[in-house]
């Protein structure tokens, strides 16, 4: 490993790195546009330049590679002079219109240009004039006075979708990024370009004009839409509630995970975000014929468990059924199999899932379900939900909205019609709802905590990034609550207050979750 | 249409790319002969190129873009190249595009209506010996004056 001088400071860094990667390593950020972590170095942006002894010029740190011995400058007053220029070049040609740019407060020109401090402009000229809203992409509108050609969006389209959609035109100071004719930007990861431009050049509709970046509060998540399980930041105005609350998600951003979405999510997970707002059931009712009452969960579980204590003790166990899904969490899988099939006793677990879609070759996979993995790592053996088997039942507990999906309304309803007791566990209303008895909200996965168990085994946890508003429960503090009002294995449940408590256990008991 | 294209046309672009390790190497040599048998690389041009040499269409466009010398429109009969760099200028290059234009009736960069000239003024055309310099297709005409000028066009005509 080379041992190299940074500002003075000894450090060892791996074999191969470029000066802007081993200065960012040991936690001294190096300015730059262009450069992404991505992308072989391209220097076209010039600002990451720096001082290293016995050269005579200024190096790019985003291309020069890490030597034994070398001694790196990263803050002394010649390369704080040149970035002072470069940035005074860019912004040359740079509208100053800050104010209605939806980059504005994330934006790294700006963010520069506080630090560098150009504050008197020494521009007398005209500026150029271009294209303010040019359509690159299905989502995407380009602003050609903003961009600073980085190529950062055409690297993107050469090298991770191979689409080679965009390129530069023309030269010198007519450069400017296009698309050949009409043939706009249109594949399932353009929603990246808006992320990765490093100005306000590429801004997307689905974001633009809606809200300021500083009211948003941003939340790590886990895109629950596919069995991938892309990292994502949720931009939410959970945290500054400033208009009225007609929607809290505004933008859902990828997360950097080298190991599963590298930089990346696919635009049916950016833009799939409605879901989270929309639809969503927040009143837990109580259904007897027209009436329906409003009860709390406390009373609800201990009507639901007493209508289940009596069917177990006329030993009517085969009597219970279970709907389960798998956008539930390991957490609740778990807790599913151990409080109902272990404990009580009850063998008919079902899975009922949303349709699988169309996958690619890249992230999204036909699965459209977060955790089907967790469910087979769990170890519940479930089955097709068939009508006839469900009508022979006394009890169901129901998880999910998905039951509705892929059977004829009216023979779901007949089926359901001969069940006693019905109570549906859902995040979104659906046509279950009529046809319960009880009808209990849940929160969705970006609401509570836990963790899934991705595609290719991997499991990651999670925390909540909004607050879950409706009058309902999650499903894992749901299963407790049961477990404790049927005195299933008293001892074993009560340890296992948290997910994290949960984790911990299936961990113990389970040689793949260690 | 890339059927429109003539059969002498597609062997000698199968010759060039034959020299290439790469089809996509012989873009420049390739749009050359194109602009040579066409006169301009539009975009079906532009589509058939990248067709040929298996690239994308945004590729060739980067390239056409870049390169002065492609027209991207129809130009006239005689391609007008008239020097604008410094020592041409000094000679009176100026006086003598505005004489072009007016005796033409166009600008620059405009073609005359009955499709013969086009006027364009360039960077410099390498032969500041010959200043002032334009450059008639592929034809050099240096030393000029309004009579030579006239003597030129006459002889296009």
């Amino acid at each position: 490993m080379p041992k190299i001088f940074i500002d003075d400071r000894a450090v060892e860094v791996a074999e191969g790195l470029t000066l802007l990667q081993a200065a960012e390593s040991v936690g001294i950020p190096i300015p730059h546009f262009c450069y992404h972590p991505a992308f072989p170095p391209e220097g076209s942006c010039r600002m990451c330049l720096v001082e290293i002894e016995g050269l005579p010029k200024l190096e790019l740190a985003c291309s020069t590679v890490v030597k034994e011995g070398l001694r790196v400058r990263t803050m002394s007053p010649k390369v704080v002079e040149a970035r002072k220029s470069v940035l005074e070049f860019l912004l040359a040609e740079h509208p100053l219109d800050c104010p209605i740019c939806d980059k504005a407060g994330e934006c790294k020109l700006q963010d520069y240009f506080e630090e560098y401090g150009l504050f008197k402009s020494q521009f007398k000229e005209a500026k150029e004039k271009r294209e303010k809203k040019f359509k690159l992409g299905r989502n995407l509108i380009l602003d050609r006075e903003r961009c600073i050609l980085c190529t950062r969006c055409v690297r993107f389209l050469n090298e991770i979708t191979k689409t080679e959609d965009a390129g530069i035109l023309n030269r010198g100071i007519h450069s400017e990024v296009g698309i050949f004719e009409s043939e706009f930007i249109d594949n399932n990861y353009s929603g990246n370009l808006a992320q990765i431009c490093p100005v306000g050049a590429i801004t997307d509709t689905d974001f633009r004009f809606k809200t300021r970046v500083w009211f948003l509060e941003s939340r790590e998540s886990i895109c629950p839409l596919c069995s991938r399980g892309c990292n994502i930041i949720m931009d939410s105005h959970a945290g500054y509630p400033r208009t009225l609350p007609t929607r809290r998600v505004y933008r859902v951003r990828a997360r950097q995970n080298l190991d599963v979405n590298f930089h990346w999510i696919c635009d049916y997970g950016r833009y799939g975000y409605a879901y989270l707002d929309e639809g969503r059931e927040d009143r837990l009712v109580w259904k007897k014929g027209d009436r329906e009452t409003r009860l709390s969960w406390d009373k609800a579980a201990q009507i639901l468990s007493e209508k289940i204590r009596s069917l177990v003790h006329l030993r009517k166990n085969s009597r219970i059924g279970i709907v389960l899904h798998t956008n539930l969490t390991n957490e609740e899988l778990f807790l599913a199999d151990r409080v109902f099939r272990k404990g009580l006793g009850v063998e008919k677990l079902f899975l009922a899932d949303p349709p699988p879609g169309k996958g690619d070759e890249f992230l999204l996979t036909a699965d459209r379900t977060a955790n089907r993995r967790g469910l087979q790592e769990v170890g519940l053996p479930v089955q097709a939900p068939d009508l006839k088997a469900l009508s022979g039942l006394d009890l169901l507990l129901i998880f999910g909205h998905y039951l509705a999906a892929g059977t004829s309304p009216s023979d779901l309803k007949n089926a359901l019609e001969k069940v006693e007791t019905k109570a549906l566990f859902a995040s979104h209303k659906s046509g279950l709802d009529g046809l319960v008895d009880f009808v209990i909200p849940v929160p969705v996965i970006a609401e509570k905590n836990g963790s899934l168990t991705n595609i290719d085994g991997r499991v990651q946890p999670f925390v909540a990034g909004l607050s879950f508003a409706g009058d309902g429960i999650a499903e894992w503090r749901a299963l407790l609550d049961l477990a404790r009002e049927l005195k299933v294995e008293h001892k074993y449940f009560s340890r296992l207050a948290s997910p994290e408590a949960i984790y911990r256990a299936l961990r113990k008991e389970i040689p793949f979750f260690k | 249409m890339s059927s429109e294209y003539s059969s002498s046309l597609r062997r000698k672009i199968d010759e060039v790319v034959a020299r290439y390790p790469k089809k996509g190497a012989a873009l420049l040599p390739v749009l050359h002969l194109v602009q040579r048998e066409v006169g301009c690389i539009s975009p079906e041009e532009e589509r058939f190129v990248a067709q040929v040499l298996g690239l994308k269409p945004m590729k060739v466009r980067e390239v056409v873009t870049f390169y002065t010398m492609f027209l991207r429109r129809p130009v006239g009969k005689y391609y007008l190249q008239a020097c604008s760099n410094l020592s041409c200028s000094l000679l009176g290059a100026g006086p003598l595009l505005d004489y072009l234009q007016q005796k033409l009736g166009i600008g620059i960069g405009e073609t005359t209506a009955d499709g013969r000239f086009t006027l364009s003024t360039v960077e410099c055309l390498g032969a500041c010996e010959q200043a002032p310099c334009l450059m008639v297709n592929f034809d050099y005409h240096g030393q000029l004056d309004r009579e030579k000028i006239d003597r030129i066009l006459e002889s296009l005509e």
